[in-house]
This record gives C-alpha cells, sequence and structure tokens, in this order.
C-alpha cells in the first residue's frame, strides 16, 4: 500500500490551523499535513519554487483545504489561479470559510471547488465534521495519480 | 382767400371733451400775429387777422405779399432768409425784427419754427417787453439751476422751482402738479401771492381737467401761455392753395388759441392769465409747472418764458435723483432688512421658519401689517392676515393670474371682489410668486385705509350743464371737496415693491441651491450605507476568527485538563465556551441584518396564504409543542414581495407570539384590514405578554431585549430589528399595539398593496 498522498492547508490563523491539527490527529488521519500561510505561499509550495525548491520540501498534494480570508491573495484569488494551472487543476480543493454568504459559496463552486465547508464556533461540530470528511474523502474517493513525469527525472 | 372755421363761440360736448382738435383750433391768440411763410422768396401765404392792428396792414392784403417788404432796412431781408434757413432754427428765436408799422418802426420777437412742410413765424411786438439786460438770462438761470440742484430731496425740488418760475413771472400763483397713474394730479408744491390767491397746496384735480389730447400736446411742446383769458381769437386767413392743405397745425405755435371750456376753466378759477411748463420723466408727462394770475392780464416776455421752460428742463432732469433721496433713509434701512432675513434664511436648514422667525422684519421689509409664507403645501401666517380658507382663495386666484411674478396692488378688491371681506386685513397686496407653477408664495398684506382725498371741487362734476342748453361748462368751484376712499390700503412705494422683487429673487437662488445640496447629501448617504454594511460584513468576519480560537482553546483545554481543575475554574471556562456561542449568534444576526439591507429584493406577485402556510408548516413543531391555536379569519390578498424575506416577517412575528405567552391557552391571529388609504394593513395578534408603550419604540432597536437573555427561551434582539428593514424596504411600515398582559397586535403595510387584493399597477 502506498503512502497516503500530503493535505497542503492554506491557513493564517495559528489557532485554526492547530485546531484543524488536533482534529485531524484525533480523528486518526494518516495524511501528512503541510502548510502555508497564504496564497501565493501555497502557489510557490506546488510550483516548488523558492523555499519550496529542495527535493521533499514540497511534496504534491492530494487534496488541498484553502481558507478563504487570507491576508494577501485571498483564497477565492488562490482557487482561481490554481485551477487556471493545467498541472494543479485536478487536485481537490475544500474551502474552509467562516463565511456562508451565497456569494461566496456560488463563486468558489464556479471556480472549481470540491466541497465548501464552514468553520463553526462549536468544537464538537468542527470534529465531526472532520470525521466525516476523513471517513468519505481520504477513505472512500480515490483522488488522481501523481502525474509520474512530474517527479521522475 | 378763404377764413378758417375758426371754433370760436362753440362749446365743446361732453364727448368731445377727449376729441377736440385743440392743436388745429384755426385762430390764435391776438398778442401777437401769425404768418405763414412760402420759401424761399418768404410770401405770406397765411396771416391772423389781427395783422392790421399789429402790423398796420389788413392781413387780406398781406396775403401773396413779400414778407421782406415789411422790414425795415436794406439788407434785412436777405439776412432773415439767411437766419431762416438754417439748420437749427429754433437756436435763431427770437429773431429781432424791425418792421415799418404805420410810417414809424416797430420791433418784434419773431419765433419761427417750421412744422409739416411750412414755415411759421410768430410776431410779438418787443415794445411791450420788460428790459431785461443781456446777461440777466444767464445770471437767473445760473441761480435757478443752484437752487434747484441743492435741493435736498422731490419735495425741496418742487417748492425751489415753484419759487423761481414765479419770482421770474411774476405771476399771483405757481404751482407744481404731479400726475398719477390715473392722470389725476395733485399740488405737491406752491408759491402765491397769499392777499389774492387762495391756496391750492395738497388739493388733487381730477384726469378730466386736463384731457388726454392736451396731455399729448404738452409733451410735445413744453409751453403754453395765455395772456388774456378773455382775448378775442384772431381768424387764420389763407390763399386758396394753403386752404385747401387743410387747417393749419398749430401744435407747436406760442400764439395758438385754446379750446373755450379751457378759458371758461380758468376763468371759473378766477385766472386772468395762465401759463404753463411740462415736467417730463423717462418720456413721460410727470406733471406741470401751473401759473395763474388773477389781478390782471399778464404777458410774459419771451426771455422769462425761456428761462422757465429751462426750469422746467433742468428740473425734469433732476426728478429721478431726487425722487431716489426722497426715501433715502427708507431704502438703506430695508436694505439691511433684506441682508439680515437673506442671513437668517442662509443659516438655518428650513429658510421658511429663517424668513418667518423674527416677523418683524419680514413684515418691515415691504411696510406690510401681514404676511403669509406658502411653501410646499404649508402656509405659514405672520401678523395680520385673512382667515386660511381666504389665503388659499386668494393664492388659487394668484395662480391662475398668467401675469407677472410680483402682482401689487392697493385696491385688491378691484381685481378680486371676494377681498372685500378682508379688506381690514388686506385691501393691499404684494405677492410674490417663488416657483414656476406658481404654487410658492410669499404674500405681504396691508389694511384698508380709510383716505380722505382734498379735491378742488368735486371730480365727480367736472363738467356742468346750464339750463336748457346743450352746452356744457367746466366747473364753477374750486373749493375744497373732500372725498372719503375705500377699500385701498396705502400704496406700495416702489422701494417696497422692488425689496420684494428683491427677495423673491434670493429665495428662487436659495432653493435652487438647496436642491443641489440635497442631491448631493442623498448622493452621500447612499454611498455611506452601502459602506455601513460592507462594514458590519467585513466586521462580522473579522470578528469571529479570534472567536473562534477562543472556543476551540477554552474548550480543548476543558477536554484535556478539565478534571484536574477544581470545580469553580471549571464552571467559568464552561461560561467562557457558552459567551463564545452567544457572542457568534449576535454576530450572525448582525450580518443577516447588514445583508437584509445590501441585498437586491426580488419583488414578485406573491400569495401570502401559500406563503404563510409553508411558514407554519416550518414551524411545526414549536407550534405544537407550545400547543398554539392558529388563527387565520379570512385569507390574505396577494402582495408583491420578496418571498423569502416575507417569510421571515412571518416567521419572526409568529415566533414572537408564541415565544412571549404565559397564557394557557395560547393563540396567534393573522390577517389584514383596510386602512384608511385603501391600503392593506395585515396584522399579526396574540394573546401574550404584552409589551408596555413605553417600549414601543426601543424594540425595534437592533440588539434591544426587554426581557432576560435566557427568560421566554433567549434570542438576540435583531428579530424586530431585521423585520423593520425588511419592511421598510418594501416601502411599508411597521407599528404595535399592545395591553400589557393581555396581547399585542403588529401591524404592517407594505407598499401599495390594496386591501381588495393585489398590487397597484
Amino acid at each position: 500500500m502506498t503512502a497516503p498522498p500530503p493535505i497542503l492547508v492554506v491557513e493564517d490563523n495559528d489557532e485554526d490551523f492547530e485546531t484543524l491539527r488536533l482534529a485531524f490527529a484525533n480523528a486518526g488521519v494518516k495524511h501528512p499535513l503541510f502548510r502555508t500561510c497564504d496564497g501565493e505561499e501555497a502557489l510557490g509550495y506546488l510550483a516548488q519554487q523558492g523555499r519550496f525548491a529542495p527535493e521533499g520540501a514540497a511534496p504534491r498534494p492530494g487534496i488541498i483545504l484553502l481558507d478563504l480570508n487570507l491576508a494577501g491573495m485571498d483564497g477565492r484569488r488562490t482557487l482561481e489561479r490554481l485551477k487556471a494551472d493545467a498541472r494543479f487543476k485536478s487536485i481537490p480543493v475544500f474551502i474552509l470559510s467562516t463565511s456562508d454568504n451565497p456569494k461566496d459559496v456560488n463563486a468558489c463552486y464556479q471556480h472549481g471547488a470540491s466541497g465548501y465547508l464552514l468553520k463553526p464556533v462549536d468544537l464538537e461540530r468542527f470534529e465531526r465534521m472532520v470525521a466525516c470528511f476523513k471517513g468519505f474523502w481520504l477513505e472512500f474517493v480515490i483522488l488522481p495519480e501523481q502525474p509520474r513525469e512530474a517527479v521522475l527525472p | 382767400m378763404k377764413t378758417e372755421a375758426a371754433r370760436v363761440g362753440q362749446w365743446a360736448d361732453l364727448t368731445d371733451c377727449d376729441k377736440e382738435p385743440i392743436h388745429i383750433p384755426g385762430a390764435v391768440q391776438p398778442h401777437g400775429v401769425l404768418l405763414v411763410l412760402r420759401e424761399p422768396a418768404l410770401v405770406i401765404a397765411q396771416a391772423s387777422e389781427n395783422a392790421e392792428r399789429l402790423l398796420g396792414a389788413p392781413a387780406p392784403s398781406l396775403l401773396g405779399t413779400d414778407f421782406g417788404a415789411l422790414l425795415s432796412g436794406a439788407q434785412a431781408a436777405e439776412e432773415l432768409r439767411a437766419r431762416l434757413s438754417r439748420e437749427r432754427l429754433q437756436d435763431e428765436n427770437p429773431l429781432k425784427l424791425s418792421l415799418h408799422v404805420g410810417g414809424r418802426e416797430r420791433v418784434f420777437n419773431g419765433i419761427a419754427h417750421r412744422h409739416k412742410g411750412k414755415l411759421l413765424l410768430e410776431l410779438e411786438p418787443s415794445s411791450e417787453e420788460r428790459q431785461v439786460p443781456a446777461f440777466g438770462f444767464y445770471h437767473q438761470a445760473r441761480g435757478s439751476m443752484s437752487r434747484l440742484r441743492d435741493a435736498p430731496d422731490l419735495s425741496g425740488l418742487c417748492w425751489a422751482a415753484v419759487r423761481e418760475v414765479r419770482r421770474i413771472t411774476g405771476f399771483d400763483r405757481v404751482l407744481i402738479y404731479r400726475f398719477d397713474a390715473e392722470w389725476n394730479g395733485a399740488v405737491l408744491a406752491e408759491d402765491r401771492d397769499e392777499a389774492k390767491a387762495a391756496p391750492y397746496l395738497g388739493l388733487c384735480f381730477p384726469a378730466s381737467d386736463i384731457p388726454a389730447q392736451a396731455r399729448a400736446l404738452y409733451l410735445a411742446n413744453g409751453l403754453r401761455i395765455i395772456p388774456n383769458v378773455d382775448y378775442t381769437p384772431a381768424r387764420i386767413l389763407s390763399l386758396p392753395d394753403d386752404a385747401a392743405g387743410g387747417p393749419l397745425d398749430l401744435s407747436f405755435s406760442v400764439l395758438r388759441s385754446v379750446s373755450p371750456v379751457h378759458l371758461e376753466y380758468l376763468r371759473n378759477m378766477g385766472a386772468q392769465a395762465s401759463m404753463s411748463i411740462s415736467l417730463v420723466k423717462d418720456g413721460q408727462l410727470w406733471g406741470l409747472i401751473s401759473c395763474s394770475h388773477l389781478s390782471g392780464p399778464l404777458y410774459v416776455p419771451y426771455g422769462a418764458r425761456t428761462a422757465c421752460e429751462f426750469i422746467a428742463e433742468f428740473m425734469s432732469s433732476l426728478i429721478p435723483t431726487k425722487e431716489g433721496q426722497q426715501d433715502y433713509g427708507q431704502r438703506l434701512r430695508i436694505q439691511a432688512v433684506q441682508a439680515r432675513l437673506l442671513e437668517r434664511m442662509t443659516r438655518g436648514p428650513d429658510f421658511v421658519a429663517g424668513l418667518t422667525q423674527g416677523p418683524q422684519e419680514l413684515l418691515e421689509l415691504t411696510g406690510a401689517t401681514g404676511a403669509a409664507v406658502h411653501f410646499n403645501g404649508q402656509t405659514t401666517i405672520v401678523g395680520a392676515a385673512p382667515e386660511d380658507a381666504q389665503v388659499q382663495a386668494l393664492m388659487r386666484w394668484l395662480a391662475e393670474r398668467q401675469e407677472q411674478e410680483v402682482f401689487v396692488t392697493d385696491c385688491l378688491s378691484r381685481d378680486f371682489p371676494e377681498a372685500e371681506a378682508f379688506k381690514e386685513e388686506a385691501a393691499g397686496l404684494i405677492a410674490a410668486s417663488m416657483s414656476r407653477g406658481r404654487n410658492n408664495w410669499v404674500l405681504w398684506f396691508r389694511p384698508e385705509v380709510v383716505q380722505t382725498v382734498n379735491w378742488g371741487g368735486d371730480p365727480t362734476k367736472p363738467v356742468e350743464q346750464t339750463d336748457g342748453g346743450p352746452r356744457l361748462h367746466p366747473r364753477k368751484s374750486f373749493a375744497l371737496w373732500r372725498e372719503t376712499v375705500r377699500g385701498k390700503s396705502l400704496s406700495w412705494k416702489d422701494y417696497e415693491v422692488e425689496a420684494a422683487a428683491g427677495l423673491r429673487k434670493a429665495i428662487i437662488d436659495l432653493v435652487l441651491q438647496r436642491s443641489e445640496e440635497l442631491l448631493k447629501l442623498n448622493t452621500e448617504l447612499e454611498r455611506s450605507n452601502v459602506e455601513l454594511d460592507s462594514f458590519a460584513y467585513a466586521a462580522s468576519h473579522d470578528l469571529k476568527e479570534p472567536l473562534r480560537g477562543i472556543h476551540n482553546y477554552t474548550a480543548l483545554a476543558l477536554r484535556e485538563a478539565g478534571s484536574l481543575l477544581p470545580e469553580g475554574t471549571k464552571d467559568r471556562l464552561e461560561t467562557v465556551v457558552r459567551l463564545t456561542q452567544r457572542m457568534e449568534r449576535l454576530i450572525n444576526s448582525l450580518l443577516h441584518y447588514s445583508q437584509v439591507g445590501r441585498t437586491e429584493l426580488s419583488l414578485r406577485e406573491t400569495d401570502l396564504n401559500e406563503l404563510l402556510g409553508q411558514v407554519l408548516e416550518s414551524l411545526k413543531s414549536r407550534l405544537d409543542e407550545a400547543q398554539v391555536e392558529i388563527r387565520v379569519p379570512r385569507p390574505l390578498p396577494s402582495a408583491r414581495c420578496d418571498r423569502v424575506r416575507m417569510s421571515e416577517v412571518f416567521a419572526n412575528l409568529v415566533t414572537n407570539a408564541v415565544k412571549y405567552n404565559d397564557k394557557e391557552k395560547k393563540w396567534v391571529e393573522i390577517g389584514y384590514t383596510a386602512g384608511p388609504d385603501g391600503r392593506a394593513v395585515f396584522y399579526v395578534r396574540d394573546n401574550g405578554i404584552g409589551i408596555s408603550p413605553e417600549f414601543h419604540e426601543d424594540i425595534f432597536r437592533i440588539f434591544k431585549r426587554l426581557h432576560g437573555r435566557d427568560k421566554f427561551g433567549g434570542g438576540t434582539g435583531t428579530g424586530l430589528t431585521i423585520i423593520k428593514r425588511i419592511i421598510e424596504r418594501h416601502s411599508g411600515r411597521v407599528w404595535l399595539e399592545s395591553t400589557p398582559g393581555v396581547g399585542t397586535t403588529f401591524f404592517f403595510t407594505l407598499d401599495d398593496t390594496r386591501a381588495n387584493g393585489g398590487a397597484e399597477a
């Protein structure tokens, strides 16, 4: 059995990331978590540029969890950019947001998001959500293959 | 040879009085001789029949002869011809002419003028003339000029002029007579021989004293003189050719014989000689300097007449300035009042208030005793004014007249008979229209002032009929005759009318400026509303982030170490968790509220029965649990509204009705009634705990709660605020009636929804 693909979390809020990390751990998620704090960094990670250039510094993620409310390039623009890039458009992106504004929700699905999740002010509810996410997306859903030519010389 | 049909001895009848062709009397006064000379030979074509007495040759014998033959001196005829051919003939007057009369030489003043292609030469014997030194005229004129110029005001000018004219001419009475708008005259100044002449100062003379054609003649020809009212007119004889040309036009003749009616008028007045000189302002006859001599005939020589004419002309040129100075102080005061009014109008947001706050000033502006300011359907009354209904009727009448922007009258009932009823407040009116539609007005009122006019004789009987004769005579009595005038106010001065017009202009400018400001404010308000909502939206999200951190970390801490903590500490941390959740609900409500303001409504014709059914269905479990009876007495009308928002309104009102209810048998009634304007008024009524009247306003304020947050199931206190915003966005209104302990009814309207169903248009 191959190692589970990494999950890239784009999240600028430390507490939110810490809560997410704990919830994933508690839910028994084996996938390694990688984090960038904003959209530009996320694109750098995916392109393996700058500090993400060294071998193994930025393994290609199987799933991206993207916060909408980011400093600098916000989640919507980041989503747009990476979905416009042929190399990354096949990676499922899930939005994690405070906003349930229909405009935000629609825009994200329009730009190719695979799902839109609310970050509640309710730890137990959040944990239930993470557990369900893991049960479906990480255990049943078959994620796209790593494009080998991108990895092999 | 033909004799013109002189009108001597004929009386004009009453209807003829205004039509008598006084410029072609066919005769002259006999103190001089009139000749018409045919150029270039100066052949006498017409001559007055008194030629024999003054020139020593009968008029018929003169006709057709050369005038030059009468002159003494070889060069005289040539010299005269040269002077008569000069461009400005009037400037040559008087022509000093020496004529052979009865074998001796006699000096005449020749006064020549051309009119309608004819050369008229009038000869007045100069021997009768008092000797005036050559420099006399200049000296007299210079002294007179400075006295006129130094007069402080119009009244002073008039007094100076009558004194100068009397001094120069020696008439027993010299007066100045000013015409009013109806051509009645009033005596403004008088200089008289007190032993001989009765005072006329302050008397009025009716317009019929000087008929229209006489006034026209007076405007054209500045001076008339009658040295002896008992003269026998000298008819004008003509060569046949000239007679065929019609009667001789004597408009500019100094010897012109006057109407017999006028002579009788003068005789009735006791005058034996008279002279009048025209005063002209802006091309209109303004008044007359009128001179009369009571103690015998009086011939005023040419030089003195010229000096008087000069005084009248100089005075005419000073009238506009002196009139201005007449009310100089008043004008200054009014300017200050206008400045204060303007300043107050521009200072406050409501300029009508500024106009009427210091009522004294609005009235002072035009010297009114009352005023009405009517703007945007609202009338403000200041001082003494007619009843409201009368003011409204007056404004309707004014609006119908397509007239000037400022209407002025001192006798309103003459144009608007209904005004008779309120003449005690408004016999006089200045009405200034403030808008094109003539809907906005400032009106100034003056009360009736019963006035007494002192007439020089009864003006209603300018002409008297003698017994048994068709002949009409001018009135005989010039004794004071008092008339009482009713229905009139004191007349408005020109500067008062100007002040009204000035205020009108200022108000119109201000209104324009205000409407521009309002437009700008509206745009700004709209923008700031949008910004405020965006702010609330963004702030809510940013606030939620740390809140979630607090919540999660506290919950995690409790989970990881809860069992190690003392009970009190654990309780407090649990409270923190609960508070974070409550805060999230508040933030969500705020967000929702801002969304209701921000998002476009989707207005559709909606079946409210179906909508209410769905709302009740969604609340079913709560309603069942509380065992509430839902009453809908009759089907609701359909309405044009946003379906989602309207569901929210009903859901909120019904939920509140159920929530704040402590009765055993709870009920909620949803229905509608017809409002006074035919619009549907919806209501949601309950038998709940009720709301004390002092809170009826407060409850619509955001986050306002009347009860502890855990009583009646808690809540954020935003429900009614959001309802109010939704209703207002539907151009409706929401309010309530309530009796504490008995129940509450919430009412609301929706734009144009009619009680009989459906929206308008």
